[in-house]
């Protein structure tokens, strides 16, 4: 049954990873993909999946739960590898079979491809095992305030994003609920046809629709009896700070960027016997 | 403040009217004049429809009057420029504590007032200290409010209103929807605001043991105020109550009971004064030990054909995960056929989860379709496997029919309105009926719809058109208590079939209840954390308290177990309480526990007196 605010991913340990910021965590991401894209050689590649194997071991999360988001997309990682492997165009023609065409250039830039996408997804897993949905939010509210500059609504959009975590487990569990109930009365959800099946939804629906705008409207009774007016004259209890570990956290990703422009602009005097093996 | 100096009002209503839009010209609060001083601790009762959920939202503008003249601390509250100055001063707290949180952890939503009106960082770190401690809930400061209890919760949306600094603190139904532990958790911290921090308080509610509590009582029909006084005062109006669609507290009732036998009872309001003044009643007597006539126990006469048998059941929610809890650990229990059972506990308990294992919506682990039996490791002895069979069905075969199983034993949840979907009644009625049956012609299918909608109490012909959403709260529940009776179930289970009416609706649904036990199920079973409900309608009973049966046995013999219910945070009945405090003095009575036996036993040895 899902009925926690730590729904998702979350997974709670005290490590140093999920005490880090949220902010610096998000940026520690953003800095990562831009480091795995800016990557034109495997010693950068190598470089990226050592700061993810730090990570993962301050992270003190399970192996397994981090590898099974890479088991969600397998099956696209897997389609998208093969095609780049058939038509990536190049100069050393390796295999010509039929229609077939397989270059060099190919395989390099499919393996590329494979670890690229293997570090992304775990590196985002990694982010939401070890941070809250609600530390989230504050770390994408914190982030987008210089935003407000533009008159972009950042206030709103975080009150809606928080309302709407605080919200999905009530809903979720509404939804059993609902479910039990008309399962109870002999409903089936489970056979039948494609029509048959959206039809046996409607039982759940609408009494979840219906629950959906009673809550809304009851919250938004409570919101105004607490003084809600908007984001005019409103100050902000919880303030995110930096500390010590932020700033090794930086140091690390700056570290890696830096490492791997390094490795971009020098990785051929390093063994330029094999460099041709290893760039894309 | 100067003792002698009368308090000022910090509430003033003058002649106040209003109707909702689209009602017709009905006034949902009709002429209304009140004051409410500073300091005072009012309540408010009624009828639901009676118009006290809309008077709270009239004093601080949340809804606005079409006539009349509201001033809170001397501010017009129909002046738009004052409404955010008079929230500052009064706040609400709402009957459902799950639509009133705004943020996923406990000091986010208790700051979310003082943010709202600008209050400086460091000061609202403050105040959250000081709201959760006045609430008694310092430690869950950062917690989630969804793992707590109906209670907590509540008293994080008290703390809520709390932080903003309200002089006046509105309690609208706050209590309808929590256990009876949670609701003397709220009281108590309101009790303790009102006498310590001088706080007014009005509470509205439909627990009269509630309004009990207060220094004054208001009551309201159909938007007007009708009585007005100190509880005591309000209680001794007996039958003009009954007019105004309330009920009396049940020991007013039995008051009233031992009065009309010519025993001269006081009118008290707690059970402790109760057992005082029948004491001294006795003592005028002469009775100063007495032994009442022993209770009847009632004997189900049953074929056993549907007995219910439990066995060994285990149940964890989120197994193999960080989050896992045990909801049940090993429940016994034999439900016989005929009776009418009630399983009680608090919210958390695991007596829901229990209930929800007899129509299979949760399958024991050997009916899953996944199922293999585990090896067993030679040395150690077989994992004990739970079992359920209700008659002939039994619960732990996978070929077991389970569609056949859930009409015969039909489940009614906790607020059923809520599952209510179709654009008719008598769709929505023959939904289960049409699930389970598909050979049935639409004259049987009338039939049918026809027979359950008139035992449930409602006019066929004058709702079965109708949309559902249409009728009112107590109509609604008796039409998706239709839509499971409708296949005619041998067992009907019931969760919390009476939560969140007012007395007289719980009274109906509960005589409802009897009937349906009469002539329509033989079996019914309620889940239910109201002892008094349970003592005065159940045949039989089990307490479950963290995931075990404690007790199973009649009320007679569960509630004498006083010392060790209440040592598990349950309450016991009025009329347990009254007998325990009795037999401190050598009077034993040995009731049923419904107020009536228990009337019915005093009066017995107290007629008795002059021979003894």
């Amino acid at each position: 049954m899902l009925n926690d605010v730590t729904f998702g991913q979350y997974y709670p340990t005290k490590s140093f990873v999920h005490k880090c910021d949220p902010r610096i965590k998000l940026l520690a991401l953003i800095a990562y993909i831009v480091a795995l894209f800016l990557a034109k050689n495997f010693y950068g590649l190598a470089l990226s999946f050592i700061v993810l194997a730090i990570t993962v071991i301050a992270a003190r999360v399970p192996l397994g739960k981090v590898l099974r988001s890479v088991k969600a997309i397998i099956f696209i990682l897997v389609f998208t590898a093969v095609l780049n492997l058939f038509f990536h165009g190049g100069k050393v023609l390796l295999v010509h079979w039929k229609f077939i065409k397989i270059y060099q250039e190919g395989i390099i830039f499919t393996v590329f491809f494979i670890f690229r996408l293997f570090f992304l997804v775990m590196g985002s897993s990694l982010l939401t095992l070890t941070t809250t949905p609600v530390e989230l939010t504050d770390g994408i509210e914190s982030l987008l305030t210089p935003l407000k500059w533009i008159r972009f609504p950042v206030h709103e959009l975080a009150l809606i994003m928080s309302i709407a975590l605080r919200f999905i487990p009530t809903l979720i569990d509404e939804t059993n609920r609902i479910i039990s109930a008309q399962k109870a009365r002999g409903a089936d959800f489970e056979s039948g046809n494609i029509f048959k099946r959206i039809k046996a939804i409607v039982p759940i629906l609408i009494p979840l629709l219906i629950s959906a705008f009673r809550r809304a409207e009851e919250l938004g009774d409570a919101m105004d009896a607490r003084c809600y007016s908007g984001s005019k004259n409103r100050t902000k209890y919880k303030k995110l700070k930096f500390g010590w570990r932020d700033l090794i956290c930086f140091l690390l990703f700056a570290a890696l960027i830096t490492g791997v422009v390094m490795f971009n602009i020098y990785a051929a005097q390093i063994f330029p016997q094999i460099y041709g093996y290893i760039k894309l | 403040m100067d003792e002698k100096q009368p308090a000022e009002n910090v509430i003033e209503f003058e002649n106040v009217k209003f109707s909702y839009p689209g009602s017709d010209g009905v006034f949902a609060v009709n002429g209304v004049t009140l004051s409410v001083k500073r300091g005072e601790f009012l309540s408010v009762i009624g009828h639901n429809g009676s118009g006290k959920s809309t008077l709270a939202r009239l004093v601080n503008g949340l809804l606005e009057a079409d006539s009349g003249k509201i001033t809170v601390l001397g501010l017009d509250v129909s002046e738009g420029k004052n409404s955010l100055e008079i929230r500052r001063h009064a706040g609400i707290v709402f009957q459902n504590p799950d639509n009133q949180m705004v943020a996923s952890i406990v000091e986010d939503d208790v700051a979310f007032g003082p943010e709202n009106i600008g209050i400086k960082r460091e000061e609202i770190g403050e105040r959250i200290d000081w709201a959760l401690k006045a609430v008694g809930m310092e430690e869950y400061r950062h917690s989630t409010p969804t793992r707590l209890s109906g209670g907590q919760k509540q008293r994080i949306a008290v703390a809520g209103v709390l932080a903003i600094k309200p002089d006046i603190l509105i309690l609208d139904e706050s209590t309808a929807m929590l256990d009876p532990k949670g609701r003397r958790e709220v009281i108590e911290v309101v009790q303790k605001l009102n006498k310590e921090e001088g706080m007014t308080v009005i509470l509205i509610t439909h627990f009269m043991e509630e309004a009990l509590l207060a220094d004054r009582t208001v009551v309201m029909n159909r938007g007007e105020i009708v009585l007005t006084g100190t509880p005591e005062e309000i209680f001794e109006s007996g039958e003009k109550l009954e007019e105004y669609n309330l009920c009396l507290p049940r020991i007013t009732e039995i008051i009233n009971a031992l009065n009309c036998a010519g025993m001269n009872i006081k009118n008290v309001l707690h059970p402790e004064e109760l057992a005082e003044e029948i004491k001294q009643s006795f003592a005028a007597k002469g009775i100063k030990e007495a032994h009442s006539a022993e209770a009847e126990v009632t004997q189900i006469n049953s074929a056993h054909e549907w007995d219910i048998d439990i066995k060994d059941l285990t149940f964890t929610y989120s197994k193999k995960s960080p989050f896992a809890t045990k909801a049940l650990k090993g429940i016994d229990l034999h439900i016989d056929d005929g009776e009418f059972f009630g399983i009680i506990g608090h919210t958390g308990s695991g007596k829901s989860t229990l209930v929800q294992h007899l129509n299979a919506l949760i399958r024991l682990p050997q009916a899953e379709k996944k199922y293999r039996k585990k090896r067993v490791k030679k040395g150690k002895p077989a994992p004990v496997l739970p079992s359920i069979t209700i008659g002939q069905f039994d619960l732990t075969n996978k070929k077991t029919d389970f569609k056949a199983l859930r009409a015969s034993v039909g489940m009614v949840f906790q607020y059923p309105e809520y599952q209510l979907f179709a654009e008719s009644v008598f769709a929505d009625v023959a939904f289960g009926l049409k699930n389970f049956n598909k050979n049935l012609s639409k004259e049987e299918i009338e039939k049918a719809v026809k027979e359950s909608i008139e035992i449930v109490g409602l006019n066929y012909d004058e709702v079965k058109d109708k949309s559902p959403f249409d009728l009112s709260g107590g109509q609604k529940r008796r039409v998706a208590i239709a839509g499971v009776i409708v296949t005619k179930p041998h067992v009907l289970i019931l969760d919390e079939p009476a939560a969140g009416l007012d007395p007289l609706g719980k009274k109906e649904i509960m005589e409802l209840l009897h009937k349906l036990h009469r002539e329509w199920c033989k079996t019914v079973i309620i889940v239910s954390h109201d002892m008094d409900e349970v003592a005065e309608n159940c045949t039989k009973a089990a307490v479950i308290s963290a995931g075990e049966v404690v007790m199973c046995d009649s009320p007679a013999n569960l509630f004498r177990h006083t010392d060790e219910l209440l040592s598990l945070g349950l309450d016991v009945p009025l009329t347990s309480k009254i007998s325990a405090e009795l037999e401190k003095s050598g009077i034993i009575i040995n009731c049923d526990c419904t107020a009536g036996d228990f009337a019915e036993k005093v009066i017995g040895v107290y007629g008795g007196g002059e021979n003894a």
